[in-house]
């Protein structure tokens, strides 16, 4: 029996045949990417187009099996389509890229496919994408792992839920006092260390502490302010010794730090009526320590307090050293050893002085680098999924599972490696309909403008809105407001005019240029918003808009605070609100919260989902 | 089970060790990834999904592992589904074509090829392995597969597919798990909590960061049965609802009756239909509700169909709780699990 014999018993004949003529766009080669290009490929994808950013890391090599030793620092997308040549029978085209570079990746590329498969690491490129499948109505699958757990979801734009149907968790902050005053956590440490100190000492930003202009400072102590504020001061005098090399001046760094500052906060005696006063740190620790380190521990052990003040002395000097070399800018970056040594130091000495435990300098890496972990087969698994379920979205199952209704879909999850319920390995949803509130796919009207360079050049913004208008419904006077979404920048409303004789060459509106025009009016009935992608076809002799019809609708008018009790209601109802933890198996995403997920689900299910809400999962 | 009971003294990770499994030591810790470096573990055939278990848990820095191929030649068929093979390989022995390839995915695990037959393995008195996996074998390997893990009290995994659906066994014999977690409203209690499992020690911790999380530090004594004896006494009664009692898969019914005479399905299909209805019976299922037909027959067509992304899923579930009870870490699968490629529906059941 030939290769693709056990296929056809699955999807026949014709599905083979489709199948074969099916174009894919896989977004990532990383973790679930690897593996869903080898799945895609033993399915016989007729085309994979692979998209990623990234080179690969030593520490990548544990799950993303397509790489060795060998290809450390080479290109994921082209070491991986060369790994898997093979065993492939797919015409393969891989490219190292940003999948929102919109000069690359314009929106009429995306055309040339038929689905989108997303295996990748950040919350930005999901939504880019997930607005790119809104844009073309592409399915889209859309999956995610950290650690034990993950997901798949089947996006169909306009039936099913989108990827922004549900609430995403934002990073996590905390209140300037906390961090600068009353550090109680050693996550607290740690962000002063990294947000605050390095900044500070060895980045050539002029006092850009944007942490005390338009953050919540979680006190309305006035003193406190002030002397937060005047320590910021301060600490930027602290980085002449660092530009200077001045390295018999490092234990004053430490001076000023642990005792000077320390001693005037302790003045504050506001703080202290219901807290544990942070001690001074000792004079002769730091006498003591200010030669190199003799020995090397462990970076998985906690250290102790003298060979804390060694590795600070030491990270600072080598850091020191690279300032003139490096511009007087030096970044913070996870795997930039003397960078995460001084911040692990510093963490750790303002933990020791404020009574909190300290950590090894493996945990501080991965909460300063924002390290998830990551692991083969859940990585494996969530592909595995996505690649099954692609078959039921192009509807190659259509001899006995056919997709007559697309919110028959299944999602899942892995409830049990998540602590969620001993008797599923799987959870398996079927897809909800769209979020009537989805200010992504249901609050919006979207098109396409075609426009050429020469146009952008001579079309003014005045000229661009007079054409808006007229094109969709607009009297002359309507208030209409129009924003620039990829950098969020306000370019018209009905008290800001500053742009309007600008061009929209001068405005930089390029190749993926997406505006929001909204109607502005106090009426109770408006027109719904209309996004539009500027393509730029030199073929065109005018600027065309897409004819779209816009209905009209209720203005809303902001409730924030009603979405906690709408929830509990909803849940009494008889839907669900669930957590479903996400994203990949690389850096710098947070995990979640679907807090807005409601579906109906059947009385025994509720129970279960109720269960797991109150049993949270375990770290 | 006593996992790593032939092994040396357990060494400590080097740092170079360290960086290479950074993510998943962040996951469950320095001391399970050394649990895991001085496990030996054994495969059993290496199709679709033991291709998927061997990528695995050679990946995951375990200490030795080893295949038992039973002479299996390449073929067309193979290249479908399997990714270690090229057209090159058809007609050549498959442990031979690809032992290469597994050594350089991580050449830090010892890799051995089993020379031993399986009737000679299983016939031996002792085992050198902590973990045994069976991939794809037939009903009568799995019960002689498993009287041999027993007598040697060796954890037992099993797995197998029939296109888009698929199952995995789990022996581990008696396993005690240990496991940490958030106290709940609903706080744990000694004793038994389901037909296989007891919580045997409890203990209650608090967070020294955060005085509010409460943890649960629980031991959970696991039973298992042989793989003989679930095929006979597999039943839901008194396990599930009557509500839920109508929504089982139909996989379940379909995969045990399968399992009863692996062979049955091609041979005498008739037949097969007959002992379908036996089984819900032994179930305590209804067949009208539960055998939807056009699942019945895609099972029959499918059968002995290997399919790349349901061996991915199968095989990551294996891997998965052979890294877990090497760890020590999560609870341990137990017993039976089926997977249904349609729905994505994968329950599982205690037998």
């Amino acid at each position: 029996m030939a290769r693709e014999s056990s296929l056809i018993t699955i999807i026949g004949e014709d599905g083979y045949a489709r199948i074969r003529q099916t174009k894919c766009l896989l977004v990532g080669a990383g973790g679930i990417g690897s593996e869903l290009l080898k799945d895609l490929i033993l399915m016989e994808f007729g085309e994979i187009h692979i998209v990623d950013l990234d080179t690969i890391d030593l520490s990548n090599l544990n799950r993303q099996f397509l790489f060795r030793q060998r290809d450390i620092k080479q290109p994921k997308s082209t070491t991986a389509v060369k790994a898997v040549q093979s065993f492939s029978n797919s015409k393969l085209v891989p490219y190292q890229g940003n999948i929102m570079d919109t000069t690359q990746f314009p929106l009429h590329w995306f055309k040339q496919f038929n689905i989108i498969f997303n295996a990748l690491d950040n919350l930005a490129a999901r939504r880019y994408v997930n607005k790119i499948s809104q844009f073309l109505s592409l399915p889209l699958l859309e999956s995610g792992t950290a650690g034990f757990d993950g997901y798949i979801q089947p996006i169909f734009p306009q039936k099913t839920e989108c990827f922004d149907c549900t609430k995403k968790e934002t990073p996590k902050t905390f209140p300037v006092c906390t961090i600068r005053s009353t550090p109680s956590q050693p996550i607290h440490c740690i962000v002063w260390a990294k947000n605050f100190l390095f900044n500070q000492l060895f980045t050539d930003e002029d006092n850009k502490s944007d942490d005390e202009e338009n953050k919540e400072w979680g006190t309305t102590d006035e003193t406190e302010i002030k002397r937060i504020k005047q320590e910021t001061n301060e600490l930027k005098s602290l980085q002449k010794i660092i530009l200077d090399k001045d390295f018999d001046r490092i234990p004053y760094i430490l001076q000023k730090l642990f005792i000077d500052d320390i001693a005037k906060l302790l003045l504050i005696e506001n703080l202290w009526k219901n807290r544990v006063k942070p001690l001074l740190l000792d004079e002769s620790i730091i006498k003591n320590n200010c030669h190199d380190a003799k020995e090397k521990i462990s970076s998985n052990k906690v250290w102790d307090i003298n060979y804390i003040i060694q590795n600070f002395v030491a990270a600072t000097k080598k850091l020191s050293q690279r300032m003139e070399r490096e511009g007087s800018h030096i970044e913070f970056d996870k795997d930039d050893e003397d960078t995460l040594m001084f911040v692990a130091m510093a963490a750790n000495i303002r933990a020791y002085i404020f009574h909190i435990p300290m950590k090894s300098v493996f945990d501080i890496k991965q909460i300063a680098g924002n390290i998830i972990p990551a692991i083969a087969t859940t990585n494996a698994i969530i592909a595995g999924l996505s690649a099954i379920t692609s078959l039921r979205v192009l509807n190659l199952l259509d001899k006995f599972a056919s997709l007559n209704d697309v919110t028959k879909l299944n999602m899942a999850f892995t409830a049990m490696a998540s602590n969620m319920t001993t008797n599923r390995y799987l959870s398996n949803p079927q897809v909800a309909p769209p979020n009537c509130k989805c200010p992504v796919c249901v609050q919006v009207v979207r098109g396409v403008v075609q426009t050429s360079e020469k146009l952008n050049a001579s079309t003014t913004l005045k000229d661009l809105i007079s054409l808006l208008k007229t094109k969709y419904g607009y009297q002359e006077n309507d208030d209409v407001s129009i924003l620039d979404i990829k950098d969020q920048r306000l370019l018209f409303d009905f008290d800001f005019d500053d742009l309007n004789d600008q061009t929209l060459e001068d405005l930089k509106f390029i190749n993926g240029t997406i505006i929001l025009l909204s109607d502005d009016s106090d009426n109770d009935l408006i027109k719904k918003p209309v996004e539009l992608y500027f393509n730029i076809n030199n073929n065109v002799d005018k600027i065309v808009l897409p004819d779209l019809h816009i209905p009209v609708i209720e203005q809303k008018i902001p409730q924030d605070n009603n979405e906690e009790n709408e929830v509990l209601t909803v849940a009494e109802n008889g839907e669900i609100d669930q957590d479903v933890y996400i994203i990949d198996g690389d850096e710098s995403v947070s995990t979640v919260d679907n807090n807005d997920k409601k579906r109906p689900r059947e009385k025994e299910d509720l129970e279960e989902i109720i269960q797991i809400a109150k049993a949270p999962k375990t770290s | 089970m006593n996992a790593t009971k032939n092994n040396p003294a357990k060494q400590t990770l080097g740092e170079d060790e360290i960086a290479l499994y950074d993510r998943q030591i962040r996951l469950w810790g320095l001391e399970a990834q050394t649990n895991i470096r001085s496990a030996r573990v054994l495969l059993i055939n290496v199709g679709a999904i033991g291709t998927e278990i061997t990528k695995n848990i050679v990946l995951s820095g375990v200490g030795h592992f080893s295949i038992l191929d039973n002479n299996h030649v390449v073929t067309e068929e193979d290249l479908g589904s399997q990714f270690f093979l090229t057209s090159a390989d058809v007609g050549k022995p498959r442990i031979d074509t690809i032992k290469d390839k597994i050594v350089d995915l991580n050449p830090r695990v010892n890799f051995s090829i089993e020379t031993d037959t399986f009737e000679n393995l299983i016939s031996k008195n002792n085992s050198n392995y902590d973990i045994v996996i069976g991939t794809e074998l037939t009903k009568d390997q799995i019960i002689q597969l498993n009287w041999w893990t027993r007598s040697n009290n060796t954890p037992l995994y099993v797995a197998g597919s029939n296109g888009l659906f698929g199952y995995i066994f789990v022996d581990l014999i008696q396993f005690d798990s240990r496991d940490k977690k958030l106290q709940s409203i609903k706080q744990s209690a000694l004793g038994s909590i389901s037909p296989n499992k007891e919580i045997v020690s409890l203990e209650v911790t608090i967070d020294p960061e955060e005085p509010k999380k409460i943890y649960e530090n629980l031991v959970t004594k696991n039973k298992y049965v042989p793989f003989e004896k679930l095929l006979c006494t597999a039943t839901l009664e008194g396990k599930l609802t009557k509500r839920q009692l109508k929504r089982v898969s139909p996989i379940l019914p379909l995969t045990l009756t399968y399992l009863k005479d692996t062979n049955m399905v091609s041979s005498n299909v008739s037949l097969f239909r007959e002992e379908l209805e036996n089984t819900c019976e032994q179930l305590r299922i209804d067949p009208n509700l539960i055998l939807k037909p056009e699942y019945v027959e895609q099972f029959i067509k499918q059968n002995g169909v290997e399919f790349s992304p349901v061996a991915a899923v199968l095989g990551g579930a294996v891997s998965q709780d052979v890294i877990n009870i090497l760890g020590k870490k999560q609870q341990p699968l137990n017993n039976f699990i089926i997977f249904d490629g349609v729905t994505l529906d994968m329950p599982i059941f205690e037998f």
